[in-house]
């Protein structure tokens, strides 16, 4: 897969969390650009018929592990972002009885 | 629709950014990769290479990244602090409406899971796994048990404290390379004198920790939100 194609994944996310209107759509653009964010390196870390980064006898060309090992840390760390920005989420609700950004800030959130 | 459109710009204007910047990127990732195959399994002890720089090379990343869950899990406690006190707290799962297939199945699948969770979390240094992903799996099956017994009260200051002190052995244990190699955050064994099977002792013990750490951190997440949302 081209890296360009996983741009456009990156710029779905942005779109969806400039546009969305509601905090849980904006959790997901966020996680939608993550997951552009690790198709690139994990792209960018894939060599020309590269096998797994695991030696064994028959290994002559593998795929890079440094941006794998790095993904990992991605993804761990996303998990946790995102399960701490929707605890976040419960509390507003919790709070001022909906999740619209708009109708929060006309309740008086914000100030 | 003017602003639509002004964002549609600014986005398209951050792809040819990304675009011009992909050129000089073309031979990304050759040497290094290279660099792994021929050092990696002599220097580290590990088959698996992805391993090998997580829980060697780059050691320092894996340590604060395994510090980030378990901040991000003491602030989703914080946070929901309030409702995890109050006694009764009950469950979300109702145990009358879940579906008896579901139950069954559950208690079929649930040593299964554990077990592979176990086979990668100990197997991480020679197939593909490791402590991080086999967490997640273990932790996963833990989270089915409330499905089988939705009564089923979680402690979870005890848990959390636990992670703490799983936390605090893994720093120790990464540390301990500075008493026998004279550097921190790297294999106890030194390359030189040991062989890979003893060095892969090392990695095994911090694979366990730190897939027992995230197994925790992530069943502590689901507690809260269980008993975030009565």
């Amino acid at each position: 897969m081209d890296p360009l194609l996983t741009f456009i994944v990156i710029l779905v996310g942005m779109y969806g969390l400039s546009t969305s209107k509601n905090i849980i759509k904006s959790v997901f653009s966020v996680t939608i650009m993550e997951s552009g964010v690790i198709l690139l390196f994990l792209n960018l870390g894939n060599l020309e018929g590269g096998s797994i980064p695991i030696i064994t006898q028959a290994s002559e060309i593998i795929a890079d592990p440094l941006p794998q090992a790095l993904m990992i840390t991605t993804i761990v760390i996303g998990s946790t972002v995102t399960a701490l920005a929707l605890m976040l989420c419960i509390k507003v609700f919790h709070h001022y009885g909906t999740v619209e950004w708009r109708e929060i800030l006309r309740r008086g959130g914000g100030k | 629709m003017i602003r639509n459109g002004f964002l549609i710009l600014l986005l398209l204007t951050l792809f040819s950014v990304f675009y011009f910047s992909l050129q000089d990127l073309a031979e990304f990732g050759k040497n290094s990769a290279q660099y792994f195959l021929d050092h990696g399994l002599e220097e580290t002890g590990s088959n698996n290479l992805v391993t090998s720089i997580l829980l060697d090379y780059r050691l320092f990343d894996s340590l604060f990244e395994a510090g980030i869950l378990l901040i991000a899990v003491s602030g989703i406690i914080w946070i929901s602090k309030h409702e995890i006190e109050e006694k009764n707290a009950e469950f979300m799962i109702d145990k009358f409406k879940t579906p008896d297939l579901f139950v069954t199945f559950s208690r079929l699948v649930y040593p299964l899971m554990l077990a592979f969770g176990f086979y990668i979390i100990i197997n991480g240094h020679v197939s593909p796994g490791g402590g991080f992903q086999g967490g997640a799996i273990v932790a996963t099956a833990i989270l089915i048990l409330y499905y089988i017994d939705a009564e089923k009260e979680t402690n979870i200051k005890m848990i959390v404290t636990i992670e703490k002190y799983l936390y605090l052995t893994i720093l120790v244990i990464a540390s301990l390379s500075f008493f026998t190699r004279g550097t921190f955050f790297t294999n106890i064994f030194d390359p030189n004198t040991f062989d890979t099977g003893t060095q892969s002792i090392y990695l095994i013990v911090l694979n366990v920790l730190v897939g027992f750490k995230v197994a925790l951190g992530l069943w502590t997440i689901f507690t809260a939100f269980l008993k975030e949302g009565r």
